[in-house]
């Protein structure tokens, strides 16, 4: 096999409101959207080894809900839901996603697969809802929020992705 | 000053008058790194981009309402110099973000693979 493609997502940030991250991996489209959509695939990887995931449910049609659970290794819950807007297997989902740890934060996932020679390239956009949203993801400074709620929000962001995919 | 602050005064921040917002822009962040190298007047700072003077002016002009550049004159020149400090929160932020971004896209991968040794060996 190639050697591995560790560290090599691409972010960009093409506007206020949108995080767009982009991965390749060696594999065929069809396996990646599923280990990306099945809750069995997405419970063997999404979750950090210390971390426990306790629910991971996906309802992968138009309208249908996925919602999953953490439990960090200090015992905090973080909860991610949302709901189906698009899906075309094996090339795209849309979602909607809401993180409990942040009320009234609305953001939209869509996530892309498009396979070139063996080699799938996944594209990950969130867009949010309002400014106010993605300040949540980036009030990373001082005294207002302390290192530890920065955390919860990137975990709650990759769990976003997770969701969008998982 | 915190983003969340500047955010605080501003009630409605511009687009161009968000830190986040300012380096968000390609030609802005090649400005940023002209100025790496030490203090530029707007003359110098042409010649490391490709950008025209009005162009460098406009971001320069984006880029010190931010406080990313501060200006001082010299004589008939302004010299403009970067104010890295305040990149620190967003520049601490984004290493955190790219790395649990990358962590999670790093075990997705593996796992991948490691089906794909299994359907092999089948």
């Amino acid at each position: 096999m190639t050697p591995n493609r560790h560290g090599s997502a691409v972010i960009e940030f093409p506007n206020e409101l949108e995080i767009v991250t982009t991965r390749e991996f060696d594999a065929p489209i069809a396996l990646v959207f599923d280990v990306l959509t099945k809750p069995e695939h997405v419970r063997k990887w999404f979750a950090p080894f210390e971390d426990k995931m306790t629910v991971c449910t996906i309802d992968l049609r138009v309208g249908g809900n996925y919602h999953q659970v953490f439990v960090t290794d200090d015992g905090t819950e973080c909860s991610f839901r949302g709901t189906y807007l698009e899906v075309e297997p094996p090339t795209r989902t849309v979602e909607t996603w809401q993180f409990e740890g942040w009320p009234g934060v609305e953001a939209l996932e869509t996530v892309e697969l498009h396979e070139t020679h063996g080699v799938t390239k996944l594209t990950m956009r969130l867009a949010f809802r309002d400014k106010a949203g993605r300040d949540h993801m980036t009030k990373s400074d001082g005294q207002e929020s302390s290192l530890d709620k920065l955390e919860d929000y990137l975990r709650s962001l990759l769990d976003a992705k997770g969701s969008v995919s998982g | 000053m915190s983003i969340s602050e500047y955010d605080g005064c501003v009630a409605r921040a511009s687009t161009t008058s968000d830190v986040f917002n300012a380096i968000a822009e390609a030609d802005r962040r090649e400005i940023l790194d002209a100025l790496m190298a030490g203090e530029k007047a707007v003359g110098a700072i042409v010649n490391d981009v490709s950008m025209s003077q009005p162009q460098v002016s406009k971001h320069l002009r984006v880029l010190s309402e931010v406080g990313l550049v501060s200006c001082r004159a010299e004589g008939r020149r302004r010299l403009y110099r970067l104010e890295p400090a305040r990149l620190r929160p967003l520049h601490d932020w984004l290493a955190k973000y790219e790395q649990a971004v990358n962590d999670r896209l790093d075990r997705l991968d593996d796992y991948l693979r490691e089906l794909q040794l299994q359907g092999e060996q089948q």
